[in-house]
């Protein structure tokens, strides 16, 4: 179906902004469910699994908008698999790999309030995509709670953990800021009001989000960096791996129904 | 961990004290009234005095249960990668979640038996407690996802529907919501196999395959038959039914759903016989099944060391969580 309200410049702006936030959702879900069965509790275990399934849930609802929008015939499924490595667009901070529990709790941690100071600049411009946020967003919530306490865990519970959690920030924070690579068209989101703000006031937010909760345990807040126009694009060999692993099935039997 | 409710009294205290098992009687009149209670069909609570035979057949059994789930995972969730759709990965995550959720929920009644789960999982490593035969072989295709989840999980149901009656009420209660979730993850597999099978040649191809593979285990799974009167956890009514009677339900549910499909059963001696409705089959393997139990499977060795590394690699989260912090307190 083609929402013909959307003017053609418009709907490549938006087009883009769809596609940013599901490879992202998309990547991260992946990457989290590769601790199901064997996370460090049986507990965790089932928690991060639910988390897990709220992000490829928001990846498949946003690819779903995608597909109405781009109206080119593919479906969420299309959109989500059918493509090379390079046509990915998720940020470089969720490149890196699953490692070890510091490294999954401090990429997502900060993956997990970057995507909420996104989710907060949505404007009223485009009214499905208004309305999706509001889902997710209710989400998000726990997952925050659930990131946040990880972290106050990690930095007080002992050496070893606080150590592993200094050098997981270290490893990823450079990179962290890539979520909010600016988007190619964002003046007509802007002026569209599906965007409220500049990618680059919702980082500024995303900052003050960290650093009240890095600065009091004693935490390395990610360094500014100078913004990046190839922070989505340029994917690491492990996304490469992780590709070749979620398309092996789908591309043994081209264009079947599973 | 102990969960803090599950230290307090399952049953009121006046409703403990008419349990006559639990007076301070001579072990053998206590013996006596305990299993009077439960061959008729009487409820045991964690609670509740029991027999050291009682407790030990039930902590085993549910140990092994919880084994089962926990190992269960492993082939199973090297398919959650390579899920093709959207949807089935969701599916596949949650069904895979489901199977730690149950696990926990199991090591939690085994724990409240009185071995610790730290001792379980130690003991499941190091191969000293057993899981299910089904879980030591390998996954090579996706066509074995949906065959898993339709035909294993169906031949486990149908033994977990008789454990609902089970005379210990924690499992039994346990085996409630347990038996509601496999139910879906046997829809979820039905699925899988039904698109496939209505699908390109090679998908259906994949589906045969996987259950030309998976037949042998399937029909091992409940155990070689055995003597009623013998089997002391039917006598203790912890289980409902013998390996043969789970086995002749297994056949008399699925078999018409697989040949339906257009699948072919592996077994030329597969037959119904019309008077005693009873199936007949080629006698199943079980040397194999022995030895595959016993951690000689394709499959166990490498899935028990992926599961002590995995162990080893998390151990520090758990230790720095599960320690209490020092000095604190004081």
């Amino acid at each position: 179906m083609i929402d013909l309200a959307l003017a053609p410049g418009l709907r490549t702006a938006l087009a883009e902004l769809l596609l940013t936030m599901a490879d992202d959702e998309f990547v991260s879900g992946f990457t989290d469910s590769e601790w199901t069965g064997i996370a460090p509790l049986l507990e965790e275990d089932v928690a991060i699994s639910s988390i897990s399934q709220d992000e490829l849930g928001h990846a498949r609802a946003l690819y779903q908008l995608l597909a109405t929008v781009l109206a080119d015939g593919r479906d969420e499924d299309a959109l989500a698999y059918d493509r090379e490595p390079d046509a990915f667009r998720h940020a470089r901070l969720l490149d890196h790999p699953r490692g070890d529990w510091a490294d999954t709790i401090a990429r997502r941690f900060l993956y997990e309030l970057a995507d909420e100071a996104r989710l907060a600049s949505i404007g009223d411009g485009y009214p499905p995509l208004t309305e999706l946020v509001g889902k997710l967003r209710r989400e998000e919530r726990y997952h925050r709670m659930h990131l946040v306490a990880w972290i106050e865990r990690l930095a007080h519970g002992g050496t070893e953990p606080r150590e592993r959690l200094v050098a997981a920030l270290a490893a990823v924070g450079p990179d962290a800021a890539t979520v909010f690579t600016p988007l190619a068209d964002e003046p007509s989101l802007l002026e569209a009001r599906i965007l409220t703000r500049p990618l680059a006031a919702a980082e500024a937010a995303w900052r003050a989000d960290l650093t009240g909760i890095l600065v009091p345990l004693g935490l390395p807040v990610p360094p500014a960096v100078t913004p990046t126009t190839d922070g989505r694009t340029g994917h690491s060999d492990s996304f490469r791996w992780l590709w070749g692993e979620f398309t092996s099935v789908r591309r043994s039997e081209a264009g079947a129904t599973w | 961990m102990t969960d803090p409710l599950a230290l307090d009294p399952v049953l009121p205290v006046r409703q403990r004290s008419e349990r006559p098992w639990n007076d301070d009687l001579p072990h053998d009149e206590r013996y006596a009234h305990f299993e009077a209670h439960v061959t008729a069909g009487g409820k045991i609570e964690a609670t509740d005095w029991m027999p050291d035979e009682y407790r030990t057949a039930v902590l085993r059994f549910v140990e092994m249960h919880a084994n089962s789930e926990l190992m269960g995972v492993l082939p199973e969730r090297e398919w959650i990668m390579r899920a093709p759709t959207l949807r089935r990965k969701l599916a596949l995550t949650a069904k895979v979640q489901d199977e730690v959720g149950h696990a926990q929920l199991l090591y939690r009644v085994a724990e409240d038996l009185g071995k610790p789960r730290d001792a379980m999982l130690d003991d499941l490593i190091a191969g000293k407690t057993k899981f299910h035969n089904v879980f030591h072989y390998p996954t090579k295709s996706w066509g074995d996802v949906g065959i898993i989840a339709w035909l294993v999980d169906a031949a486990a149901i149908v033994a977990q529907q008789a454990l609902r009656d089970s005379s210990y009420a924690p499992y039994a209660r346990t085996m409630q919501k347990i038996c509601w979730e496999e139910s879906v993850h046997i829809m979820h597999g039905r699925d899988v196999v039904v698109t496939l099978m209505t699908g390109t040649d090679s998908q259906r191809a994949l589906v045969q395959e996987a259950l030309d593979r998976w037949w042998g285990p399937l029909m091992q799974m409940h155990g070689p038959r055995g003597d009623r009167a013998k089997d002391r956890d039917l006598h203790w009514r912890i289980k409902a039914k013998t390996s043969e009677e789970l086995r002749q339900e297994f056949l008399t549910i699925y078999v018409p759903r697989l040949l339906e499909l257009g699948l072919v059963i592996p077994d030329p001696k597969l037959a119904l016989d019309d008077e005693t409705k009873t199936w007949t089959y080629t006698e199943p393997d079980w040397d194999e099944l022995r030895s595959v139990v016993t951690g000689h499977g394709p499959k166990s060795q490498e899935r028990l060391e992926f599961r002590r590394l995995n162990r080893e690699d998390t151990r520090w989260v758990r230790d720095s969580i599960l320690t209490p912090a020092p000095a604190a307190a004081a």
